[in-house]
């Protein structure tokens, strides 16, 4: 499996502050080098989510969109660029598959899940390889039911009650399976995380 | 609730699943900058980021990277007139034609070459300003909370397939992919159709080399009213009604 993609984030990440800077300058190249660093993270969660090529293309230009009319507020010195992006492109992508499913959009999107200011004081290098391969292996290492809640709600943003139908499973039942997976998550990747 | 009654939930937060309770509840802590919450909810975002980028590693087609850098070149013209820089090279480049090009019939050439070089720019530099103008409206209505949002096509590979964003206050957006460029002579042309009423021209468009297509009919839009935003393959005047089949058919 390649790791190109994470290699590229930790090779470049610590000039994302100077990127930031010229992306509100609305330098071209800047742009460019924002899509060399994450366009295939971008393009590889968009489409883990959507599984489809074509419209996986289009949501990924609209994050790109949404990123570069929104970087005036985007903090350079403290944000976190590669997570933001993944927000935004999580959002685009859940909000695409809710509207494909006939559900209400993501009603909580804009303000709380993807502005700008919700990534300062980011870890800087939290995609390097090491740490996702930990990701990787902290999400083995769940039951299978804690993995596929944690699926659900990450990657079709699924809520409780929502997975509680798909799982055909109490709603009690699900809150637990999330609540644990994410706790052994987080003991798995607390250090990870905020080293 | 106190902050560490709400750390079980920074997580639940994050991902968007949270009951309304605590998410009201970490929204007031955050709004307020609660010393313990946001560094609790940021270090939750740190890792549900994480999750997503552990996602497969896969390659993206060559194409999508000129459609992202397409974003920024339509910016880069809003902010810069270039036709007064480039007016500046071109008339450097008439003196230096005629500093050392002694044939007359020479330097006529290069004025030829030179003003048909700044008529191509000017086009150019047009057509971007229309293209940013365009992704500007295009995002106001994609940002509106109250558009709806209706998916065509996403279950057959090869029709046009896309999305119709219908926002009463702004308008209609209309973006799609897999579409055939249309033949010479021909356009195609949007059509908002009311509940038990007549298609209503909704603006005339073409669609790119690369299959997609982006069109906007900008204007307050009677959501209540309206069943349908279709598209048909049209003379390239237009027309008051429809003559063909839709290639393009998305039901409110």
């Amino acid at each position: 499996m390649s790791l190109l993609p994470l290699l590229l984030a930790i090779e470049f990440g610590e000039n994302d502050a100077d990127l930031v800077r010229r992306l509100q300058k609305r330098d071209a190249r800047a742009m460019a080098e924002l899509y060399d660093r994450y366009g295939r993270l971008v393009y590889a969660l968009i489409l883990r989510v959507v599984r489809d090529g074509g419209i996986a293309e289009d949501l990924v230009q609209e994050t790109f969109l949404r990123v570069w009319n929104r970087v005036q507020g985007f903090d350079a010195e403290r944000g976190g660029l590669g997570p933001w992006l993944l927000a935004v492109a999580r959002n685009r992508a859940i909000d695409y598959l809710r509207s494909a499913a006939g559900r209400m959009r993501n009603a909580v999107e804009v303000p709380e899940t993807d502005h700008p200011a919700m990534f300062a004081d980011m870890e800087k290098e939290l995609f390097n390889s090491d740490r996702v391969r930990r990701v990787r292996v902290a999400l083995q290492k769940l039951s299978e039911n804690q993995r596929v809640v944690i699926e659900l709600a990450y990657f079709e943003g699924l809520s409780q009650a929502e997975m509680a139908d798909r799982m055909k499973q109490p709603l009690g039942t699900v809150k637990t399976w999330v609540r644990t997976a994410l706790k052994s998550l987080r003991d798995e990747l607390g250090t990870a995380v905020v080293a | 609730m106190t902050c560490n009654e709400l750390r079980d939930y920074y997580e639940l937060y994050t991902l968007g699943i949270a009951e309304d309770a605590e998410r009201t509840e970490i929204g007031e802590h955050l709004e307020r900058n609660c010393p313990t919450c946001v560094p609790g909810v940021r270090t939750a975002r740190e890792l549900i980021s994480m999750i997503g980028a552990a996602a497969d590693p896969v390659q993206p087609p060559a194409r999508l990277r000129k459609r992202v850098l397409a974003i920024a070149g339509g910016q880069k013209s809003s902010l810069w007139n270039w036709s007064p820089v480039w007016a500046a090279v071109a008339a450097g480049l008439l003196i230096a034609a005629i500093v050392f090009n002694t044939s007359a019939q020479r330097a006529s050439r290069e004025l030829q070459r030179t003003t048909a070089l700044l008529q191509r720019l000017e086009v150019e530099s047009v057509a971007q300003v229309r293209e940013l103008a365009g992704l500007h409206e295009a995002l106001a209505i994609l940002d509106q909370p109250d558009a709806r949002q209706v998916v065509f096509g996403g279950a057959t590979p090869l029709p046009p397939r896309g999305r119709v964003f219908i926002d009463p206050k702004r308008g209609v957006l209309l973006l799609a992919s897999n579409m055939t460029p249309a033949p010479s002579g021909k356009i195609y042309e949007m059509w908002v159709i009311p509940k038990g009423g007549k298609p209503v021209p909704a603006g005339l468009f073409q669609a790119g080399s690369d299959g997609t297509a982006l069109h906007i009919l900008a204007g307050p839009v009677d959501v209540a009213t309206t069943a349908a935003v279709a598209v048909t393959l049209e003379p390239e005047a237009g027309v008051p009604q429809p003559t063909s089949t839709p290639v393009i058919a998305a039901a409110l």
